[in-house]
C-alpha cells in the first residue's frame, strides 16, 4: 500500500530537506577550491627553438577517415595535437576538411584503442605475437584491407611476394565508385578521369552523393562552391532516397529503387526527340537501349512522368557544358556517360586524369566484390592466413555472404587495429595499430585529383600507447621475416618512407625532405592518361515495377560522418545530427507518409523489417524525401562489438541485404526486398529539428528560388 | 475536523533531515571561517612591499602551503640574492599565455659552470636528472581552472613593457602583483587567491577589460 503524506507534511519536508540541502550544497568558497600542489608540470629538456609552451605549432600530415585522403594540418601544443584543419596547399582539399576528418582527433585520443598485442583473450609482447604468427602462418596468405595506396601499399605486395606461398590482396570498401569508375573503363577508357563540377553549368546526379560521400566529397564541396557562384548552376537529382547532395539540388526527383538508369535513358530519350540530339557516336548498344526507353516505359518502371523528363533535357541544353554523374549500379552510371557523351561533356567537364609513373604507388580502390572474392577463396579453402586491416568485414558484410563462416574457415586470422570490433573478435591474434596522427605514410587521393600530388602523412605526436606500432612498420617487419629482397637495411618505417621519398623526388637532402614534411605533398611524376573510343556498351535495364502488395525495397544509404560504420564509436559523429533526419545516436527507417498511412503506421512506431537475409528492428521517421515504394535505412549503426559508444546504438541495415550482385562490377547491390511489421511500440526519435514546419511563427523566412528571382527583375525595371 | 484529519500520520524523517540540514550549515559556516581566517592570516607581502607605477597594486594576499618540489630550487638564492631576472628563466612569459617551467637545458646553461654539481645535492639531481633524459615533475603552485584564459603576455605587456615608468630589469616587481614576491618564498608558494574576484577588483582597479569572453572561452 503506498505511504500516504498529506499537503502539509509534504511542503514541511520540501522547504527543511530543501533549506538543508541548499545550505550542505554551498560547499567552501571558491578561492579554496583551486588546487595548490596537486597536479604535476613537466618542463622540456631542451626544446626546439621554436617551441614555446601556450602557443600550437601546426605540422602537415593527411586525413585516413575515409579513402579520398585530404591533406590536413594539425595543431600540436605541449606535445598534443589539439586540431585539424584542411591543409590550404593541397590540390585537392584546398584548406578545407569535413566533419569526419575532425573528429580524427576522436579517433586518436578514443579511450578504446587497443594497447596491447593479444593471441585469442590474452596479453602479449610483440615478440610473442610475431612468434605464434610466424610458427602458424605457412601457405598461402592473404590481406584484407581498406582502400590503400602510397608506400604502405607497395610493401603490402612486398610481402605477399616475398612469401613463398604467393598469396593476395582484397581492398574492400563498403562505400565505393566501382560501377561509376567501371561505366568511365567501358565508354572513355580511363576509370578515374578528373570531373569538373566547377566548370559546369548544370550537373545532373543519379544517386551519386558527391557533397556526402561520393569519391572525394571535400573536393567536390568545393567545386560545388564554384559551380553555384554567379552564374549560379543548376542541380538536378534522381534518387529514391534523398541524400546531401539530393537536398542541396533546384530540382530533386524520386526514382523507384533501381530505376534510376532507366530515367537517365529517358532523359537522353527526349533529348534526341525534342531536341534532335544525336546518339549515333554512341557505343553500340547505348543508342538502342536510348530509343527503347520511351516516355511511357520510363513511367512504367520508375515512375518519373514524361514532363519532368522534358524539364530535365531544357535544363540541360539551356546550362551547357552539364556534367552527368550516376552510381550504384553499373547501368545507372553507364546511361550517365551516355548521356555525357550526347551532350558533348568528355573533355569539356570530364577530362583525362593523370597515372603516377611508379605505378605501384596508386590508389588500390576498394569494392565488395573483393569481400564476396575473399569470402568465396576463403569457404574453399584458398587462404590459410589473413591480415585484416583498416576494414571491418564482419560487420560490412552483406547479411547474405555469410561472412562468419567464410572467416572461420581461415586457421589463422590476425587483426591489425587501433580498436577490437566484430571482425577481430574473431581473430585469433590482434595486432595494436598506431593512430593516423602518430604514423607515417604517403596517400594518393582516391579521385585522382591534384594530377599527381602525393599527400605525406608525417606523426603530430608521440604516440599515446608505446605498444602500438604503425602499418608501415607492422608491413616492413613482415616483409623483412619474410626475406624481401632490399629491405633489410631500414631499421624502420620511417627510414624507408625517406629514402622513397627521396628517390621521388630526386633528392636526398635534408631540406628538401623538410620541404616536403613541411608541405604536406610530394609531387609525383606522372604522364597524362588519354580517352580512348569503346566498342559496346552492355546497358541491362532491371524490370523494376512497382513491388507487389505488403513488400518495399530497402535501401541502405551511407552518411558523412558515421560512413560504413568505422566512426560509430566517435561520440562527436554520433552526436552531430543527420544530415537528412536530423537525428542523433540511434538508428531510423525513413518511409514516405502515403506508404506510412497505407501500413498505418506513425513517426516514432518500432517496425521489423524483415528480408530473406535476416531481420532488423527499428523506428519509422516519415519523410516525404523517399520513394514510396522505398523504405531507407542510413548504415553504420548497429554494432556489436565496438567499444563504448557504439556498441548496442541503433541497427545495422547491411545485415539485411541478401547478397545479390551486380553483373557487371560484381557490387553487392544495396537494396533488398522486404517486408514490414510494426511491433506496437512507439518512442520519440530524438531529432535536433524535431517539426519540419513553422506553425505560422516565420522563424526563418524563405522564398522560392523563383521568386528572388522575378523580385530581382522587378526591382532593376523599377530602378 | 474528522478524526482521521487530526490524527496526522507521524513523518518519522523530518527531524534526521532538519538534523542533516543544521550539521550541512555549520560545516559550511566553519568552513568559511577557517578559510577566512587563512586568507587573512601572515602574509609574506605587506603593505611595503613593492609597487608598479602607473597600476594599483593588489593587497589580497593568500597563505598558501609550502609545496615541495622534486629539486628543491630556491627562488630567494636566484632572484633575490643573485638577481636574476624572472624572465631570465620563464623566458616564455612575455611570448605566451602561459610563463612556462624553464627547460632543463636552461638550468644547465649555468650549471655546468657554476655551482656544479660537487657538494651540493639539490644541483647533483638536476645533472642526474639532465644526463638520463629526464624532466623534473614540478608540482604546480599556481592553477587556473581551464575554463579561466590568463595570459601572462598580455599582463607583462601592459604593466611591463608598455609601461613608461618601468624598467625591465625590476619585472619581478609585476610578477609580485599576482604571484607575490617570490623572494620572500623559499622553494614554491601560492601567496595571492587568484580568485575570480582578486581578478575582478585588479581589472576595475587598472582599466581591465570587464567583459565575460576575455577570461571565460
Amino acid at each position: 500500500m503506498p505511504t500516504k503524506i498529506d499537503r502539509r507534511s509534504f511542503l514541511k519536508v520540501l522547504g527543511l530537506g530543501g533549506a538543508g540541502a541548499a545550505l550542505a550544497g554551498c560547499d567552501r568558497p571558491s578561492y579554496a577550491t583551486l588546487e595548490e600542489g596537486e597536479e604535476q608540470v613537466f618542463s622540456y629538456l631542451a626544446p626546439e627553438e621554436y617551441v614555446v609552451p601556450g602557443i600550437g605549432v601546426w605540422y602537415a600530415s593527411t586525413c585516413l577517415q575515409c579513402p579520398a585522403g585530404c591533406g590536413v594540418h594539425g595543431r600540436v601544443r605541449e606535445g598534443r595535437a589539439l586540431k585539424l584543419e584542411g591543409n590550404p596547399d593541397t590540390a585537392l582539399n584546398k584548406g578545407k576538411l569535413c566533419q569526419m576528418g575532425q573528429a580524427a582527433l576522436q579517433t586518436h585520443y578514443n579511450p578504446d584503442r587497443i594497447t596491447k598485442p593479444r593471441i585469442g583473450d590474452q596479453e602479449v609482447t610483440w615478440p610473442e605475437a610475431l612468434a605464434h604468427i610466424q610458427s602458424k602462418s605457412g601457405g598461402a596468405t592473404a590481406w584484407l584491407t581498406g582502400a590503400i595506396s602510397g608506400h604502405q601499399a607497395v610493401l603490402l605486395d612486398t610481402h605477399l611476394h616475398a612469401r613463398d606461398g604467393g598469396g593476395k590482396h582484397y581492398a574492400v570498401e563498403t562505400v565505393n565508385a566501382q560501377a561509376w569508375q567501371a561505366a568511365c573503363a567501358d565508354t572513355i577508357g580511363d576509370a578515374r578521369p578528373e570531373l569538373h563540377i566547377d566548370k559546369a553549368n548544370s550537373v545532373l546526379s543519379f544517386g551519386a552523393d558527391f557533397l556526402g560521400t561520393w569519391i572525394s566529397p571535400v573536393k567536390f564541396m568545393a567545386d560545388y562552391g564554384a559551380f553555384r557562384s554567379a552564374p549560379r548552376g543548376v542541380l538536378t537529382v534522381i534518387e529514391p532516397a534523398m541524400t546531401l547532395s539530393g537536398a542541396n539540388a533546384d530540382h530533386w526527383v524520386a526514382a523507384r529503387p533501381g530505376s534510376e538508369a532507366a530515367v537517365a535513358l529517358g532523359v537522353a530519350y527526349t533529348l534526341a526527340s525534342e531536341y534532335g540530339v544525336s546518339t549515333s557516336a554512341l557505343p553500340s548498344g547505348a543508342a538502342d537501349a536510348i530509343a527503347n526507353m520511351t516516355p511511357d516505359r520510363v513511367m512504367e518502371l520508375s515512375g518519373v512522368e514524361a514532363q519532368t523528363l522534358s524539364k530535365i533535357a531544357a535544363t540541360l541544353m539551356s546550362n551547357s557544358p552539364s556534367l552527368v554523374i550516376g552510381d550504384g549500379r553499373y547501368e545507372t552510371a553507364a546511361a550517365a556517360m551516355a548521356l555525357n557523351m550526347m551532350l558533348g561533356n568528355i573533355g569539356a567537364t570530364i577530362t583525362p586524369g593523370v597515372d603516377l609513373v611508379p605505378a605501384d604507388l596508386a590508389m588500390r580502390n576498394g569494392s565488395t566484390k573483393a569481400l564476396a572474392d575473399f569470402a568465396a577463396d576463403a569457404l574453399a579453402g584458398r587462404i590459410d592466413s589473413v591480415f585484416i586491416t583498416g576494414a571491418n568485414p564482419a560487420f560490412t558484410a552483406s547479411g547474405g555472404l555469410k561472412i562468419k563462416d567464410a572467416l572461420a574457415n581461415i586457421p589463422l586470422k590476425i587483426g591489425v587495429s587501433m580498436f577490437e570490433d566484430e571482425t577481430t573478435q574473431l581473430c585469433d591474434v590482434v595486432l595494436p595499430l598506431a593512430s593516423p596522427l602518430e604514423d607515417w605514410g604517403t596517400h594518393v587521393p582516391s579521385s585522382g585529383a591534384g594530377r599527381g600530388e602525393i599527400h605525406v602523412q608525417q606523426p603530430l605526436m608521440e604516440k599515446l600507447h608505446p605498444e602500438t606500432l604503425g602499418l608501415g612498420d607492422i608491413l616492413l617487419g613482415l616483409a623483412q621475416d619474410a626475406g624481401a629482397d632490399g629491405l633489410a637495411d631500414f631499421e624502420d618505417y620511417y627510414g624507408y618512407l625517406r629514402t622513397a621519398v627521396s628517390a621521388l623526388i630526386g633528392t636526398d637532402q635534408e631540406t628538401a625532405w623538410q620541404a616536403v614534411l613541411q608541405a604536406g605533398k610530394v609531387q609525383a611524376p606522372s604522364g597524362e592518361r588519354a580517352f580512348t573510343a569503346n566498342g559496346a556498351l552492355n546497358i541491362q535495364i532491371a524490370d523494376t515495377q512497382a513491388p507487389s502488395a505488403g513488400q518495399l525495397t530497402l535501401i541502405t544509404t551511407a552518411r558523412q560522418g558515421l560512413y560504413d560504420g568505422r566512426h560509430a564509436n566517435l561520440p562527436w559523429l554520433q552526436e552531430a545530427p543527420d544530415q537528412i533526419s536530423k537525428a542523433v545516436w540511434d538508428s531510423w527507417a525513413e518511409i514516405h507518409p502515403k506508404t506510412a498511412a497505407g501500413l498505418g503506421l506513425k513517426d516514432g512506431d518500432y517496425i521489423t523489417i524483415t528480408s530473406s537475409a535476416g531481420a532488423i528492428t527499428t523506428r519509422v521517421f516519415l519523410y516525404k524525401g523517399v520513394h514510396p515504394d522505398a523504405i531507407a535505412v542510413p548504415m553504420g549503426r548497429g554494432h556489436t562489438h565496438y567499444g563504448r559508444y557504439a556498441t548496442g546504438i541503433g541497427v545495422n541495415p547491411l545485415s539485411v541485404l541478401d547478397g545479390t550482385q551486380d553483373v557487371r562490377t560484381g557490387e553487392f547491390l544495396a537494396t533488398a526486398s522486404v517486408r514490414v511489421q510494426a511491433t506496437g511500440d512507439n518512442r520519440h526519435l530524438v531529432r535536433l529539428m524535431d517539426v519540419d514546419q513553422q506553425y505560422g511563427r516565420k522563424l526563418a523566412v524563405t522564398i522560392s528560388a523563383d521568386q528572388h528571382r522575378r523580385n530581382q527583375t522587378n526591382n532593376q525595371g523599377s530602378a | 475536523m474528522s478524526p482521521d484529519r487530526r490524527k496526522r500520520s507521524p513523518f518519522p524523517w523530518i527531524r534526521t533531515i532538519m538534523a542533516v540540514g543544521v550539521v550541512g550549515a555549520l560545516i559550511v559556516l566553519g568552513g568559511q571561517m577557517l578559510e577566512h581566517e587563512r586568507r587573512g592570516g601572515e602574509s609574506p607581502m605587506t603593505e611595503s612591499g613593492p609597487r608598479v607605477p602607473n597600476a594599483v597594486f593588489p593587497t589580497d594576499t593568500f597563505a598558501g602551503k609550502d609545496i615541495a618540489q622534486p629539486i628543491n630550487y630556491s627562488h630567494k638564492l636566484h632572484a633575490g640574492d643573485l638577481g636574476i631576472n624572472c624572465l631570465y628563466c620563464h623566458t616564455y612569459a612575455r611570448r605566451s599565455k602561459v610563463a612556462g617551467i624553464p627547460p632543463t637545458s636552461k638550468c644547465m646553461g649555468c650549471h655546468t659552470a657554476v655551482a656544479t654539481a660537487d657538494d651540493k645535492p639539490e644541483i647533483a639531481k638536476l645533472s642526474a636528472m639532465w644526463e638520463s633524459g629526464q624532466s623534473p615533475a614540478w608540482n604546480k603552485v599556481n592553477d587556473m581552472p581551464d575554463f579561466v584564459h590568463f595570459s601572462h603576455e598580455r599582463h607583462l605587456q601592459k604593466f611591463l613593457f608598455d609601461n613608461p615608468d618601468m624598467n625591465i630589469q625590476d619585472s619581478r616587481e609585476v610578477c609580485a602583483m599576482c604571484h607575490g614576491d617570490m623572494v620572500e618564498v623559499g622553494v614554491a608558494k601560492k601567496m595571492r587567491p587568484l580568485t575570480m574576484g582578486f581578478c575582478n577588483t585588479c581589472h576595475e582597479n587598472n582599466d581591465g577589460p570587464a567583459d565575460c569572453t576575455r577570461c571565460h572561452k
